[in-house]
């Protein structure tokens, strides 16, 4: 059963001592890291027996307690809702950046996250497929020895299953019962379901289901009942073997599914029912909904791609089009084309345009694997690229190229062009099954098909150099600005300062004043210290900061300087008296990590630089860097709006 | 009028938030309250000048009242110093 992330964060606050022993809360890859108030508060024994925790130690005053990946987060969340606490690190603000991300942007990444932790299983065996099947056709001998026989069944087994694999890490990313996810992946290539390769073939259903029409056979749930053509509750009775997307819908509902049982389903039954339930609505789902709208796709694209193919410039399209087939899961009969190329000509002209196709993904992928610096890309691009000059493409397509969509579109492009040369040139194989440097083997003029394949890969690798830029990692970045920033000209940040204090924050009748610092502005009820946020100190608005300078927000004069540097009083027009304090309990930092460049009395004007603090230090401090913005005598003012 | 001395012993003096709490106190009355040390006063109604006096531990402040409510004010304002600063 799913960790009940509520429950555990329940839990975990009832025995650190509640809400009020607190200071902060934080989350990283695996551990809840919480600052405590008074640690003779916490009952250890008993934390480390909450469901969900791990383990737990104390480091740097901070109570850690190891939840791990992928859960910690969620617990982070409730333990914020239970507590009533709100997010305060800069991670949490670019995670809700994220979830404002397009669906489609998150749909992508989702498949990412879904297809890097596979990738060590289907690199391997992607590659060993290739040479496998390469030497089976170089050496026809090999084919039929046993070694063939079993090298073949190794190689192919992570493919054969692959919607298990998918299924299950498709579980971990969705937030849903692994195990569960297994029985839905299973359940998508049982051997009672006709292999979903075999679709096209007319002997293997024949053979399989003992009939003589090469029909695959229906389950009807409901009978006959009809809408138009469509039978209510059919089922073809075939598996969804190589199948990805699919998949990973299939077990995104199931998820949803689970979650919303576990919800609304009463926990002395939830055993008994949510697993059950779960199960039955997917499968009904995935055979019924999910299944026979893939497979009209899959017809669609079947006879498109027989008529583009008989033109060069269907060809093309066909070349660019044919990886966003395999991405689809739609590709599986295209064998019924090449098989019929063979039986009516003589020739597959069907495999060039497929092989194009293929070596432009693996251009691509290879260009990705040069650009790239991060190490750990590197090491999953490149293998992946071998794997896809073998014609095994789905670890460069998935792993690398569609996680960041620019190089997967370049190698469309690439595809495009080596087939439209490869239809001009009128080349094709006298067998199928190969493609890439294994079709060598089946190729009818290999000096035309190498001239195919430095096109194909040609174009996808240049293009991917050219278009395709590693993004840095968002820690250099921030680093990044932080440096230019600070060796900016005089000019350039007086600018800076213009733009950020621009921004209205606290507006009255006496007048207005402006945003002090960069970042993100939150409530002042929401400032992570009680009195600031009741307000008895005056209205204003809180600021999580994106850098460490706070300008003046208005013309005024400073009224007050903290011995301790982190804050700053000034007063503005019509005696407005502002309070800038500059994190929370910062007080006991005693200026370690605070400049200030201004004296009491001094006059300022909007914009000028008056203090900088160190954002790092004050979060190694154990305190929240909140920037709290304060007019302290909100009260003696009319017409009060903060932003 | 009425007076008092009183020698801070919080660790961090007079900062913002006690300081804030103490203008929420001296506002409940219409006496002028003076916060004194040494050449520097401030109204305890005043939160920037008070913050701006620089109040720190072992610091002798001289608080006075006057007004009509000074006794019950200087009753409410010793009791709410020696209880936060």
């Amino acid at each position: 059963m799913a960790l009940d992330y509520r429950k555990c964060a329940e839990q975990i606050v009832s025995l650190i001592g509640g809400r009020e022993n607190v200071a902060q809360a934080a989350h990283c890859a695996t551990r809840l890291r919480l600052v405590i108030k008074d640690n003779s508060k916490i009952d250890k024994a008993a934390l480390e027996n909450v469901d969900g925790v791990k383990g737990m130690f104390e480091s740097n005053g901070q109570l850690q307690l190891i939840i791990g990946t992928g859960t910690v987060n969620k617990v982070y969340d409730e333990f914020l809702a239970v507590t009533g606490m709100t997010a305060a690190t800069k991670d949490d603000v670019k995670a809700a950046a994220a979830a404002k991300q397009p669906a489609w942007k998150r749909a992508l990444k989702s498949v990412g996250d879904v297809f890097v932790p596979i990738l060590p299983a289907i690199v391997a065996s992607g590659l060993m497929m290739g040479v496998v099947e390469a030497l089976g056709k170089a050496i026809p001998s090999f084919a039929s020895t046993d070694w063939y026989a079993f090298l073949d069944m190794v190689a192919n087994t992570a493919f054969a299953f692959l919607p298990v694999i998918v299924a299950i890490s498709a579980a971990r990313v969705f937030g849903g019962n692994v195990y569960l996810a297994a029985v839905i992946g299973l359940m998508m290539v049982h051997t009672g379901l006709l292999n979903g390769w075999n679709v096209g073939s007319t002997d293997a259903i024949n053979s399989f289901f003992g009939v003589t029409d090469g029909n695959i056979p229906t389950w009807n749930l409901f009978g006959d009942l009809k809408i138009g053509d469509y039978v209510l509750g059919s089922i073809s009775r075939h598996g969804y073997q190589g199948h990805v997307i699919p998949v990973m819908i299939a077990i995104w509902l199931m998820s949803k599914v689970e979650k919303w049982l576990h919800e609304h389903v009463n926990e002395m039954i939830d055993l008994f029912v949510v697993p059950i339930t779960t199960v039955f609505v997917t499968a009904i789902f995935t055979f019924v909904v999910i299944g026979p709208i893939f497979a009209t796709l899959e017809n669609f694209v079947l006879k498109g791609a027989q008529w583009l193919v008989q033109f060069p410039p269907g060809a093309m399209i066909m070349g660019a089009i044919y990886p966003a087939t395999v991405v689809m899961g739609l590709h599986h009969m295209y064998n019924v084309i090449e098989a019929g190329m063979l039986s009516s000509v003589g020739l597959n002209t069907w495999m060039p345009i497929a092989s194009a196709a293929n070596f432009a993904q693996f251009g691509a992928c290879l260009a990705v694997g040069i650009k790239c610096k991060q190490a750990k890309l590197k090491t999953v691009a490149v293998p992946s690229s071998m794997s896809a000059a073998l014609g095994i493409t789905e670890p460069a397509i998935f792993g690398v190229n569609f996680r960041f969509m620019k190089p997967f579109i370049c190698g469309m492009a690439g595809g495009a062009a080596g087939a439209l040369f490869g239809s001009i040139a009128k080349i094709g194989a006298t067998a199928y099954g190969v493609t890439g440097i294994p079709g060598y083997l089946t190729i009818d003029n290999p000096a035309i098909y190498t001239i195919l394949l430095i096109i194909s890969g040609g174009v996808a690798f240049a293009l991917t150099m050219f278009f395709w830029e590693e993004n840095v990692a968002p820690a250099a970045e921030t680093a990044g600005t932080t440096d230019a920033a600070q060796t900016e000209t005089a000019d350039a940040s007086t600018d800076d300062a213009a733009e950020v204090t621009s921004k209205i924050v606290i507006s009255c009748l006496a007048g207005k004043i402006g945003q002090p610092v960069k970042g993100e502005i939150i409530s002042y009820k929401d400032i992570p210290d009680e009195t600031f946020a009741s307000g008895v100190l005056g209205e204003g608005v809180g600021i999580q900061p994106a850098e460490g300078i706070v300008y003046a927000p208005m013309d005024g004069e400073i009224s007050s300087v903290a011995d301790s540097k982190h804050a700053i009083g000034i007063t503005g027009p019509e005696d407005m008296e502002l309070l800038i304090h500059v994190g929370v309990d910062t007080v006991e930092m005693k200026g370690d990590g605070f400049t200030t460049f201004v004296e009491e009395g001094d006059k300022v004007v909007k914009g000028q630089k008056i203090m900088e603090f160190d954002i790092e230090k004050i979060k190694a401090a154990g305190k929240p860097d909140t920037v709290v913005v304060l007019l302290t005598n909100s009260d003696d003012y009319e017409n009060l709006e903060l932003s | 009028m009425k007076e008092f001395k009183y020698v801070i012993t919080d660790e961090v003096g007079i900062h913002a938030r006690p300081a804030g709490l103490l203008v929420q106190e001296a506002k409940k009355f219409t006496s002028t309250i003076m916060f004194i040390k040494g050449e520097k006063s401030a109204k305890a109604t005043s939160l920037m000048k008070l913050m701006g006096m620089g109040i720190v531990k072992g610091d002798e402040i001289t608080v006075t009242i006057e007004g009509d409510d000074e006794d019950a004010a200087a009753e409410a304002i010793e009791a709410f110093v020696k209880a936060n600063f």
